[in-house]
């Protein structure tokens, strides 16, 4: 077996001091595999993977437990620059290209760790292989992108700075089903030719079970299921979840935490 | 011909200052209401250097400057450093704090006389006439000519350049950025170190000009209105804006009253901000986020 690329273990994120969004979670992305995240909204999805690239001061957010290791060295509560320079790069839910840089520029303006121009540009070759398309848009501005183009362009950018894994937040959101299967094929491509490994956040749980080694569910702050594809495919609870409604067992899972979060927040205020 | 002189010289010193406000606004959406004062300790260097390197004005002159540069270094790394993604008001605050400091510190060490760091550095300031007939003095003429050398310098440098873009990159999405690798610490304290450059660079040319006294901060205020004319995030707009304001402030001094001068460019402002609230390059949705 390969070995564990990154390793989340049960991280608690705390927002503005006392609304915990995340709690106990746990989860492992292996070399050159596909992760997939998935869970209803207002699950945690965003704020996990944001952990994992790191917070700036003004989103007010900490990891106030546990643990975040890449190549087994830890990174919580590291600045989002270093955490790309060791090569983990998100590409977020919104706001994710450069809206007044072209696409050539959104393409070259970060590149943290390529040494000399002419590594610079056989980047630049690899993510025009990989999309074609963006080679044709590239002096166009990022803000008139159409909403593919704009997800190809954040992905380029982010495989520019040469990640080793690639934190994806929404790959389909607002994207017609055609868009989305096209882009997964492409992911897939990516990981198989540049070894990258992938951890995908995604609402639609049929497009990530279809390019996902392993998935893990996520439900108010904390992973109530994992296992691999096969696993997920046939399990009851994920049917349900397709359809958005959660077991019996949730709705007793969701009171008992509010409570908790409750006596929490008292301590601050009191 | 010497009314458009003026014009040309006030809008350069003005222009020259406002890039200063244009640069740091631009990448971190701060005011530095200190850059008057961080102006004038850029021409009081120069009386420093001058006895420093008495008998060698250039060097005194680069020594200065880059003194200047050290000192925008600083500042960010000591006082702003701690403000990145806090509170904008916070850090402009911080600044106003900044700025009555240095006007402290700059009348205890040199006094509120008037000084002439060109006598110091034993550099003449002979007029020059122009062929329309017109007249200059010599480090007018100096200062015009590295206000374009700036504005081009600093265009290109954005346009084409990796920190250039860094900085455009950082101005519009600082997370984006930070998750994409860039340094904003580096990016920010790039912008105050070139601000502090160009306002030392205007504050030295204007007090090797005419002189340099404790109130120099007074222009540097004067020079806000012409970046907020142009959009307070342009550095085009900066250049259009010195302009319409210099020319407001030389013809109404020239027709009406010279009293005037120092209403001059806040009258253009408040007119601006009645027509057109985000400035004329400026956009509109920037206008909340002051
Ligand atoms: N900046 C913030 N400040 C305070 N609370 C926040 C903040 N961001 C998120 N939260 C809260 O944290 C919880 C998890 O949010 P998160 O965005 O991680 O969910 P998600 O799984 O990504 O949801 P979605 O599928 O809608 O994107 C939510 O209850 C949300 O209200
Ligand atoms: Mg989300």
């Amino acid at each position: 077996m390969t070995g564990t690329l990154l390793q989340v273990e049960k991280i608690e994120v705390v927002y503005k001091r006392v609304i915990t969004a995340v709690q106990g979670v746990t989860l492992a992305v292996p070399e050159r595999q596909i992760v997939a995240l998935l869970g209803t909204n207002g699950a945690g999805k965003t704020t996990t993977l944001r952990a994992i690239s790191g917070f700036l001061g003004i989103d007010d957010a900490r990891v106030t437990e546990g643990r975040i290791a890449f190549q087994g060295e830890a990174v919580e509560n590291r600045p989002p620059h270093e955490i790309a320079g060791r090569g983990v790069v998100l590409v977020p839910e919104r706001e994710k290209v450069f809206p007044n840089l072209t696409v050539a520029e959104n393409l070259i303006a970060p590149v943290p760790r390529a040494a000399s121009k002419a590594e610079q540009r056989r980047q630049e070759e690899i993510v025009f292989h990989f999309f074609p398309r963006l080679a044709e848009l590239r002096a166009r501005i990022g803000g008139l992108l159409s909403g593919g183009e704009r997800q190809m362009l954040a992905i380029a950018a982010a495989l520019m700075c040469r990640p080793q894994l690639l934190l994806i937040d929404e790959l389909s959101l607002g994207l017609a089903p055609v868009v989305v299967g096209d882009l997964a094929r492409r992911l897939i491509a990516i990981r198989d030719e540049l070894g990258i490994a992938i951890l995908l956040v995604e609402q639609s749980a049929a497009t990530a079970l279809e390019i996902a080694d392993y998935a893990y569910v996520m439900e108010n702050g904390r992973v109530v299921l994992d296992g691999d594809r096969a696993r997920l495919k046939g399990h009851q609870d994920v049917q349900e979840f397709y359809l958005g409604q959660s077991g019996g067992t949730g709705g007793e899972r969701r009171s008992y935490r509010d409570v908790k979060q409750y006596r929490r927040s008292r301590r601050w205020y009191g | 011909m010497q009314l458009f002189v003026n014009i040309v010289v006030l809008a350069s010193i003005y222009a020259l200052i406002a890039c200063g406000y244009v640069l740091i606004y631009r990448v971190s959406r701060v005011l530095n209401l200190a850059h008057g004062e961080l102006m004038m300790l850029g021409a009081y260097a120069v009386l420093a250097t001058a006895s420093l390197f008495s008998g060698h004005p250039v060097m005194a002159l680069v020594a200065a400057v880059v003194l200047s540069l050290v000192v925008g270094v600083l500042v960010y790394v000591f006082l702003m450093r701690k403000m990145t993604g806090e509170m904008v008001l916070a850090a402009i605050l911080t600044t106003v704090a900044l700025g009555i400091l240095i006007r402290g510190i700059v009348v205890l060490v040199w006094s509120a006389q008037q000084q002439y760091p060109a006598q110091a550095l034993g550099l003449p300031n002979p007029s020059l006439v122009l062929p329309g007939g017109g007249h200059i003095s010599m480090w007018s003429a100096v200062l015009v000519g590295t206000n374009v050398f700036v504005y081009t310098a600093l265009l290109g440098f954005l346009r084409f350049g990796r920190w250039g873009m860094r900085m455009r990159a950082a101005g519009q999405n600082p997370l984006l950025a930070a998750q994409r690798g860039i340094n904003l610490h580096g990016v920010y304290a790039l912008a105050w170190s070139l601000s502090t450059l160009t306002g030392a660079l205007a504050g030295i040319l204007m007090a090797l000009d005419s002189g340099l006294t404790a109130t120099m901060p007074v222009i540097g205020l004067k020079a806000f209105p012409a970046a907020l004319v142009g959009g307070l995030d342009s550095l085009v707009g900066a250049l259009v804006g010195a302009l319409i304001v210099a020319a407001a402030e030389v013809l109404l001094i020239y027709y009406v009253d010279p009293l005037l001068s120092d209403v001059v460019p806040f009258l253009v402002l408040v007119a601006m901000l009645i027509v057109r609230p985000w400035g004329l390059f400026g956009t509109r949705e920037e206008l909340d986020r002051v």
